[in-house]
């Protein structure tokens, strides 16, 4: 079967191994058909040496978090998530690989309002005991309901930027733009938010992941509607800033390429931005925070860094020593493979659990409640913050 | 691809014509000339067996073949002693990881017994130095086993297989081994002080001997590391001495671990010298310790022989597998 | 790929029955596709596999093997798959034994070894151990992901084996189920344990004497003290005669590795290390040990650089930026890709007097075979890595660098070298080993294996070429050999 990639890609990988250890599912797993290294070779299979795509073939794509770890550690530079991304999109167009719930499941983040009734009545159904929630990889308490966003308006002259809300995000984890809001307002910046209607849902970045490029290119290019005009858009979850990052790419077109110049992941742009942060009212906590660096921010946005210089003048910040590698959240991947997602993040638990850390940063969303689902204390780098300066009450 | 098999046979300098050791290969003799023995400095002549009176008893030639200081590496024949070939090294700065051995016992001798001296610890086993040995089989031929370059690992490993055979899978001809910097200083040390816990203070000591109550410590190296050592060792009670005590002639090994922990019945005190950290322990011991014989390994053993020696002509009344004075045990 | 010949394992196997009975039916894989990964490793060669079975212990092992053997099954050891001659592809669709799910990791400090299994990554230990204050000295550039039991099959070396010395120095005893499937343990704790060197016979012979289930290596503690240097050379001349000028000093570093112009900028575009992509060649070196001998050796190197025409000597001034430095050149290999999609890389150990020569023959045999080369090496051993970079589609290419490469293995040899400092044989270089070995020399090795395995049932095909005694190749069946040929099995 041929797959929509480029073969250039595909010679580009001297087989040397050295991603294998990077790799979250070879790492629990110690299976080559688990490798990045593997996978590329069995893409080479179907698309060159005319293996089917069967069931095995399948299931080394889908098992594949989409980290990307491979990548930073790959000397041979091959664009490992481009090869996936291709290769799901085969199966997705020519094969049963994404049925046809999956598909209305990812069409349905594109309608905010519908995100957000969906996500209440889960919430509410929570209440009455009738989810079992730690089972599907949900959140514990889904918010019945959320706080309003407000714009930060700033006299003219001050900065100006636009903060990316999303889907699953404003409606499980709101708070966090709430954090994002208050931080941004104390440092002077005017803040704009999309209308979160049909036109700021998903960025895609689900859709693409599975392969249905389609609906990912639709809700790229809705979302980029939605941020009209020059400004900064900043973004603080990781996985959907690496999507809106990659739109010119998705869409190839100059105004998705001028758009992708536009976004920073929050952390980013604050890193930059440090002199308008003020102290610490209080005595620096004397706990430690340990730094998770979700994988779209580490290996695809290579931004992992700013978290900790935002962080850092406020925080006592501990490194994990695992090498960075994924905590098996994977956007939808811990609802889709929940038993390698918990073999992953077993080994993220261990090194977290040798850090002695009281609690967890993670810029990720998916990250965050793939992690509190195993009971730690995870929280938004973003709301540390925002606690740090007394912005948070409680 | 069609040129897959490159041509056959060795280059021309792999064959060995050096008439010195086509003497010695023509001395040896060929499967049928018979039992024959070799003798070196005869400094462990009662190791690995008694040798059958029956073999014809030879010497390997000796003579250094080749020093190249920038190698650092020598080619030397196989009955040299130690002291002619630390006489040519010792001008270049340097010399061999078989210290604190005979000065007439001969590298081949040294090699093929296979016991390192008490330099072990900082020096690594003998077994280490050798990176290429020329033998000469039981069907009398000239064979090269490793190469002449400090690093190798082309084809099976048969160096380390020949050191401590005893000579009984080939004759020792003439091996290369590697050299090493002489050090700019060393010292001897030695008093009353817990060994495990000096040899957990100290960075990589050279040797570091205990008789139950006295520590014994080799240091070397660059002069003020040598001395920041030495401080070490002396607030812990040691002071400079001319050198180690003398060793009981009995040897057995044991896990290093198992000398951190005895605890010595008084009476044992001074009657043996363990080398810390490597687990040789130097006494005296009435009969032999009993064999902990893995079948496997016993079989192996066997089988090599049978393979290089069908004839059992090499050495003939050595075995390495029956070493009573080496066995492993308790001390 | 033709699979004309091969005979697809199936479910009902009995082989593969009783092979899932003694593990599990879930690591027993028969998959085609998956066999299909298995079927290389880190080298351009491709063979068979048959089936693929993940055992997590020592007796796993040995009841696959014994499975293995009583259906006349050639076994064929796997770790990381990391080895770039070949050693761990299939020949002969064996059961392939992998030894990934092995990770268990046992520390004796007292006896200052780790009793480790043979899946555990290199650097993985390393990294357990540092808080220990030790380490595993030989560091391959593979060592972020190859395993132990790999390191033991090539006796592995690295950049540090300079001074520390190559796997063999640090494998202390080693479990290892033998080809007849008997369990055995060669070496041991004790410094002198009875009968031949079985240990030392092992480490180093490529799966072909059998597989280890459990390795004793030995710590190392941490040097006190480290410096590296980064010298910077006009002329790759003059930073091979700068090798020989630390050497003759009577310093013997750490580790002296160099990289010549091309990889240098190569690899420079992937780490961002600050190598001088203007330079003809670069020097790294490292000494370590306690602190004045280490300044002191800096000072000798430092100045022996200078007077060899460095135009800069730079000592990394922290941790963060010594691993940068070794970093760029332990993923040298990979970043050639950059440059061209396939490399055919050699392996010589040439006489450290004969470096700069034979790096000269090396230029100039690329040359005439208008290929391009690029040298990345450990310089201190003179353990030359010329890697040929090419682009497999182009027509009629292979065959130059096939004949560029029996060219540079013919320079190496005549300048007094070896074929392999580190790699191997596997099946890559065998055809070679004719040239370094008499006839005779052959056979002892011959014999040393057929003691462990008469009926080559470990790793058939390998290291020893065809007719060195009772023949290896022999017991191949003439299809696979045709076959192997045929589908890029090149040397």
């Amino acid at each position: 079967m041929k797959l929509p990639l480029v073969e250039q890609d595909l010679a580009s990988c001297v087989s040397c191994g050295l991603c294998l250890p990077h790799c979250p599912t070879f790492r629990v797993t110690g299976e080559e058909r688990y490798s990045p290294r593997g996978r590329i070779e069995a893409i080479r299979q179907v698309h060159i040496g005319n293996e089917p795509a069967d069931a095995s073939f399948i299931d080394m794509m889908d098992s594949c978090v989409q980290c990307r770890g491979c990548e930073t550690a790959c000397p041979s530079a091959v664009p490992f998530g481009r090869l996936m991304e291709a290769a799901r999109q085969g199966l997705a167009e020519h094969t049963r690989y994404q049925p046809w719930y999956r598909r209305v499941g990812y069409r349905t983040l594109s309608h905010h309002r519908l995100v957000l009734v969906g996500s209440r009545l889960i919430a509410l159904a929570q209440r009455l005991h009738l989810v079992p929630s730690r089972r599907l990889g949900l959140p514990d308490r889904l918010p019945l309901r959320a706080t309003a966003l407000r714009a930060v308006l700033a006299p003219a002259g001050a900065p100006r930027v636009w903060l990316h809300t999303g889907c699953v995000m404003d409606a499980w984890q709101r708070d966090v733009h709430s954090a994002a809001l208050a931080v941004l307002r104390v440092m002077g910046v005017a803040v704009s938010l999309p209308k979160r209607t049909r036109a700021a849902g998903c960025c895609g970045a689900l859709a693409n992941h599975g392969g249905l490029v389609g609906i990912a290119r639709e809700q790229a290019a809705a979302t980029m509607r939605s941020f009209p005009g020059e400004d900064i858009v900043l973004v603080d979850s990781a996985g959907c800033g690496a999507q809106l990052k990659d739109v010119g790419h998705l869409l190839d077109t100059d105004d998705a390429r001028r758009f992708s110049a536009r976004v920073m992941d929050i952390h980013e742009w604050l890193a930059e931005h440090l002199d308008r942060l003020p102290p610490a009212p209080g005595p620096r906590p004397a706990h430690s925070v340990a730094v998770q660096d979700p994988c779209h921010l580490r290996h695809v946005q290579r931004a992992h860094l700013p978290v900790r210089r935002v962080l850092a003048p406020y925080l006592n910040l501990v490194e994990l020593d695992d090498d960075g590698l994924c905590c098996g959240a994977g956007g939808a991947y811990s609802l889709l493979q929940p038993e390698l997602a918990g073999q992953i993040r077993n080994r993220k638990l261990e090194a977290i659990s040798h850090c002695g850390a009281a609690m967890v940063a993670s810029a990720n969303p998916g990250c965050s409640m793939h992690l509190a689902a195993a009971g730690l204390v995870v929280r938004h780098p973003v709301q540390l913050l925002a606690e740090a300066l007394g912005l948070l009450d409680g | 691809m069609s040129a897959a098999l490159a041509p056959v046979g060795p280059l021309p300098d792999r064959v060995v014509r050096d008439p010195v050791l086509l003497a010695f290969a023509d001395q040896v003799g060929g499967q049928d000339a018979g039992p024959v023995a070799v003798q070196g400095g005869r400094t462990q002549w009662n190791l690995g067996g008694t040798a059958d009176p029956a073999a014809r008893l030879i010497r390997a030639p000796s003579g250094v073949v080749a020093f190249e200081p920038a190698e650092m590496t020598v080619q030397v024949r196989a009955g040299t002693t130690l002291d002619e070939l630390d006489a040519v090294l010792a001008p270049a700065g340097q010399r061999v990881a078989l210290q604190g051995l005979p000065a007439e016992a001969t590298v081949g001798g040294v090699l093929s017994v296979g016991l390192s001296g008490p330099m072990r610890l900082g020096h690594g086993p003998i077994r280490d130095t050798l990176l290429q040995a020329r033998y000469v089989s039981a069907e009398g031929l000239l064979v090269t086993a490793g190469g002449p370059t400090v690093k190798n690992v082309t084809g099976f490993d048969l160096c380390r297989v020949l050191v401590g055979s005893y000579g009984t899978l080939g004759l020792l001809a003439e091996v290369t081994l590697r050299t090493r910097p002489r050090p700019q200083a060393s010292v001897w040390l030695a008093g009353r002080a817990d060994p495990a816990d000096l040899f957990d203070r100290l960075y990589r000591p050279v040797s570091m001997l205990w008789n139950g109550a006295e520590v014994w410590l080799y240091l070397e190296g660059y002069p003020d590391d040598v001395a920041a050592q030495a401080a070490l060792a002396e607030s812990a009670g040691l002071s400079l001495v001319p050198g180690p005590p003398r060793f009981p002639a009995g040897r057995r090994s044991v896990p290093p671990a198992t000398l951190r922990h005895v605890r010595l019945d008084p009476a044992h005190q001074g009657h043996f010298v363990a080398e810390m950290g490597v687990g040789v322990v130097h006494g005296e011991w009435p009969g032999a310790s009993p064999a902990a014989a893995d079948t496997a390994v016993v079989a192996l053993n066997r089988q090599i022989k049978q393979l290089f020696d069908p004839y059992g002509r090499l050495n003939p009344g050595r075995d390495p597998m029956s070493v009573p004075t080496t066995r492993t045990g308790q001390p | 790929m033709t699979r004309t010949t091969a005979v697809e394992p199936r479910l009902n196997d009995a082989l593969v029955i009783e092979l899932a009975a003694c593990l599990s039916a879930d690591r027993v894989h028969t998959d085609h596709l998956e066999r299909a990964l298995y079927g290389r490793d880190a080298s351009l060669m491709r063979g068979d596999a048959g089936v693929v079975c993940f055992p997590r212990t020592t007796a796993e092992v040995q009841a696959a093997v014994r499975v293995a053997l009583r259906h006349g099954r050639a076994i064929v050891p796997r770790g990381s798959g990391t080895g770039l001659a070949g050693g761990a592809v299939p020949v002969q669709q064996p059961v392939l034994i992998v030894t990934t799910k092995m990770v268990d990791v046992e520390v004796d400090l007292a006896n200052r070894v780790a009793w480790v299994q043979p899946g555990v990554i290199n650097l993985d230990l390393t990294r357990q151990l540092r808080p220990l204050g030790f380490h595993f000295a030989p560091d391959p550039s593979s060592q972020q992901s190859c395993s132990l039991g790999g390191n033991v099959a090539n006796n592995s070396g690295g950049p540090h084996c300079l001074a520390y010395g190559v796997t063999s120095a640090h494998i202390v005893a080693i479990e290892v189920v033998l080809p007849d499937g008997e369990l055995a343990m060669l070496g041991g704790l004790g410094a002198d344990p009875d009968g031949y060197d079985l240990r030392g016979a092992f480490v180093g012979s490529e799966g072909c004497l059998g597989i280890a289930t459990r390795i004793a290596v030995r710590l190392t503690p941490n040097p006190p003290a480290v410096n590296t240097l980064l010298a910077d050379f006009v002329e790759p001349a003059h930073a091979a005669a700068a090798v020989s000028a630390i050497i003759a000093a009577g310093v013997v570093p750490a580790a002296i590795e160099m990289m010549d112009q091309r990889i240098t900028q190569a690899v420079e575009a992937f780490v961002g290390a600050g190598y001088p992509t203007d330079a003809g060649a670069i020097l790294l070196v490292e000494v370590d040990g306690l602190p004045s001998g280490v300044a002191a050796e800096t000072a000798i190197i430092e100045q022996v650089c200078r007077e060899q025409g460095a135009r800069s000597v730079r000592i990394a001034a922290d941790e963060a930026e010594r691993m940068l430095l070794w970093k760029g050149r332990k993923t040298a290999f990979g970043a050639v890709a950059r440059v061209k999609p396939n490399y055919y890389l050699h392996d010589t150990v040439v006489p450290r007097t004969k470096l700069l020569d034979v790096l000269q023959q090396v230029y100039a045999i690329a040359e005439r075979h208008e290929l391009i080369v690029m040298n990345v090496f450990h310089a201190g051993d003179g353990n030359l890595h010329p890697l040929l970079v090419f682009d497999a589609a182009e027509p009629g290419i292979l065959e130059r660098v096939h004949a560029a490469g029996e060219q540079i293995v013919r320079a190496s040899l005549e300048a007094g070298g070896v074929l392999s400092g580190e790699h191997g044989i596997g099946l890559e270089k065998q055809s070679f080993m004719a040239w370094q070995f008499t006839q005779p020399d052959l056979d002892a090795q011959a014999r040393l294996r057929d003691a462990f395995d008469p009926h080559a049932r470990f790793n058939p095909g390998k290291v020893l070429p065809a007719g060195s005694r009772c023949g290896d190749l022999a017991h191949l069946d003439a299809q696979h050999r045709d076959r192997l040929l045929a589908d890029g099995v090149w040397v």
